[in-house]
């Protein structure tokens, strides 16, 4: 492979490529921005579904981060080659947790300074006489709120950069130590990735109503999580491999592969949710069931639903046959419908606190969307193009791509037989 | 059967040293048209099943359906029990709920679509059988070694031993044989 010739052209193709959407992202920015300070500055009643929207999106663009790592680490931890071709894609999403820590600081102010009295309800109660939150004020206190949300960004940009960082490195020289230091971040991170995931989906969702039990929370959101990237992952592949800069190296075999772990995450998610709803049913306990029963009334009974046969009958049914995993007029439209799916059900878990009758699409819900996906779009292609657009030096590439080349030789050939049929 | 028909012919093998002979080989046999052939190496073959034109497995269907049987009756055995038979209330909780049924009937979908699979995959190989006339060709043996065998049955229309013969050759085979039946 001539490394010279492959990392000028595409990066510069690349930058080319992304014109267009990058006008887009500062569009989404600008726009949403303006609806943004609007609703700041219209009173206290827009300022706390500004921090509902704010922090619903917010946890929506952190699944795929953190999916992101996820699978950067699990590909690491089980040399999976056939994964390498796409790396750099979830490599250039997971640079992002540094601004993912500048995009959480609205959230901090928001329940710390205003006045927002749904917003972490026992951030207002201060030393209350509720038990149930006595006895959590050890871990719910302002102090160490804010640390442990320092914490995770530094550990989470820690893995992010760390991982990205060898990975150009060996683009230079296919260093196999390269590939030794990512596998000893992934034997740590995959650690600190289960503790760090689960501490803050419970510090930044559960504990919205804090009164609340449930040791599933954390697994949910995970599952969500991995299921919401490989469909952005699934998307965003396929439309660089379709405009070229990872035409070389996409194949059957990585379209299939991602598919197949979006079948297996699509069960696992309902697996874990199901598990989290069936002991509560089950147990019948007033501390639990509250959870749920406020989530029956209104409209959230029909997204619970949704979410029952959207999240998991449709995708289930719709990804069980080989065929279809590669079949894209079905599998695009499929992936954005998961992804839709996964806001759905990050609604469900956020939004009841604040509209307790039924759901409401609020304008500031698109805002707080459109700035923070145009800034985390914005900086992804700016990322993803500074690099070569998969791991050119990569030793496992070689393993990666051969398979897609074998099956390209080989429709090549079956082609050329069918036209003439001649022997050697 | 076996020792009354000894003129009788069961298939055409053609022996290939290499893997990438045999698949090359197996392509131009797919390309021919045969039906009842197959191909066999003493390890499996990457690609394999694209240069001979295999589809997907229907033993996937056996699973389904068995899956979908396994659900079915979990949930009927359930509520014939639980909500019709022997009515028992149990902490002010419905008499039936598919919520409780569920992990059961979710096991009988588990258990049952195994058992479709097994089923399937006997049935599809039509096994079990005793004995099969390849395992006495001594030729057939090296397959279990080094060597590599496609054969191709008499059964197939396509066959006609010449012709069989001839395009065996042509696709790079340096040993054919007819085995007897």
């Amino acid at each position: 492979m001539n490394s010279d010739k492959s990392k000028k052209s595409p990066g510069k193709a690349v930058k080319e490529l992304f014109a267009l959407p990058e006008l887009g992202s500062k569009f989404l920015i600008i726009g949403g921005g303006i609806l943004l300070l609007i609703g700041t500055v219209t009173g206290v009643e827009n300022r706390e579904q500004l921090a509902f929207s704010w922090l619903l999106s917010y946890m929506f663009f952190l699944s795929i981060c953190m999916g992101s790592l996820f699978l950067i680490i699990i590909t690491h931890l089980f040399d999976a080659a056939w994964a390498v071709p796409f790396r750099r894609i979830n490599e250039s999403i997971i640079s992002l947790f540094p601004i993912m820590g500048l995009l959480f600081i609205p959230i901090a102010l928001l329940a710390l300074f205003f006045d927002t009295p749904h917003f972490y309800e026992w951030m207002q109660m201060g030393d209350s006489p509720d038990p149930a939150l006595h006895a959590k004020q050890g871990w719910l206190n302002k102090p160490f709120f804010i640390l442990r949300a320092c914490v995770y960004f530094a550990v989470w940009s820690w893995l992010g950069l760390g991982f990205r960082k060898w990975s150009i490195r060996q683009d230079k020289d296919g260093s196999p130590e390269c590939t030794h230091k990512m596998r000893k971040l992934a034997y740590a991170g995959i650690y600190i990735f289960a503790f760090t995931l689960t501490a803050a989906v419970i510090d930044w969702v559960k504990a919205l109503e804090h009164s609340w039990y449930s040791t599933m929370y954390g697994v949910v959101y995970f599952a969500g999580s991995v299921w919401v990237t490989l469909a952005a992952t699934y998307l965003i592949a396929l439309f660089l491999d379709r405009s070229g800069p990872l035409k070389p190296v996409m194949g059957n075999r990585q379209y299939h592969g991602i598919a197949i772990l979006m079948l297996a995450f699509t069960v696992f998610y309902a697996y874990v949710h199901f598990s989290q709803y069936f002991l509560i049913w089950n147990a019948n306990i007033p501390e639990e069931t509250f959870w749920y029963v406020k989530r029956e009334i209104g409209s959230w009974w029909d997204i619970g639903i949704l979410i029952v046969f959207g999240h998991f009958f449709f995708p289930f049914l719709m990804l069980l046959r080989i065929d279809i995993k590669l079949a894209l007029p079905i599998m695009v439209p499929l992936c954005a419908w998961n992804m839709l799916m996964h806001y759905i059900d990050l609604t469900f878990n956020i939004m009841p606190v604040l509209h307790d009758s039924g759901y409401v699409l609020h304008w500031l819900d698109i805002a707080s969307f459109a700035v923070i996906g145009g800034i985390l779009a914005y900086y992804f292609m700016k990322r993803f193009s500074e690099a070569a657009p998969f791991p050119i030096k990569d030793p496992r590439l070689g393993e990666a791509v051969a398979e897609t080349l074998h099956e390209r030789e080989h429709q090549a050939q079956t082609a050329a037989a069918a036209t003439d049929g001649g022997a050697e | 059967m076996s020792e009354s028909g000894s003129n009788e012919a069961y298939g055409l093998l053609a022996q290939f040293d290499t893997p990438a002979a045999v698949m090359v080989a197996a392509a131009k046999i797919r390309e021919a048209g045969f039906r009842k052939w197959d191909v066999y190496t003493p390890f499996p073959v990457h690609g394999m099943d694209q240069a001979m034109g295999l589809k997907n497995s229907k033993v996937g269907w056996f699973c389904f359906f068995g899956g979908l049987l396994g659900y079915t009756t979990g949930m009927c055995m359930i509520y014939y029990m639980n909500g019709w038979d022997y009515r028992i209330e149990i902490g002010g909780k419905p008499l039936f709920s598919p919520f409780y049924a569920f992990p059961v009937s979710y096991e009988l979908t588990i258990l049952f679509g195994a058992f479709g699979s097994l089923i399937g995959m006997f049935s599809l190989n039509r096994l079990p059988r005793l004995h099969h006339p390849l395992l006495k060709n001594e030729t057939f043996k090296q397959v279990t070694h080094d060597k590599f065998c496609i054969v191709i049955e008499t059964s197939d229309p396509k066959y006609s031993e010449n012709e069989t013969r001839k395009l065996l050759k042509g696709s790079g085979s340096k040993h054919i044989e007819l085995v007897e039946e």
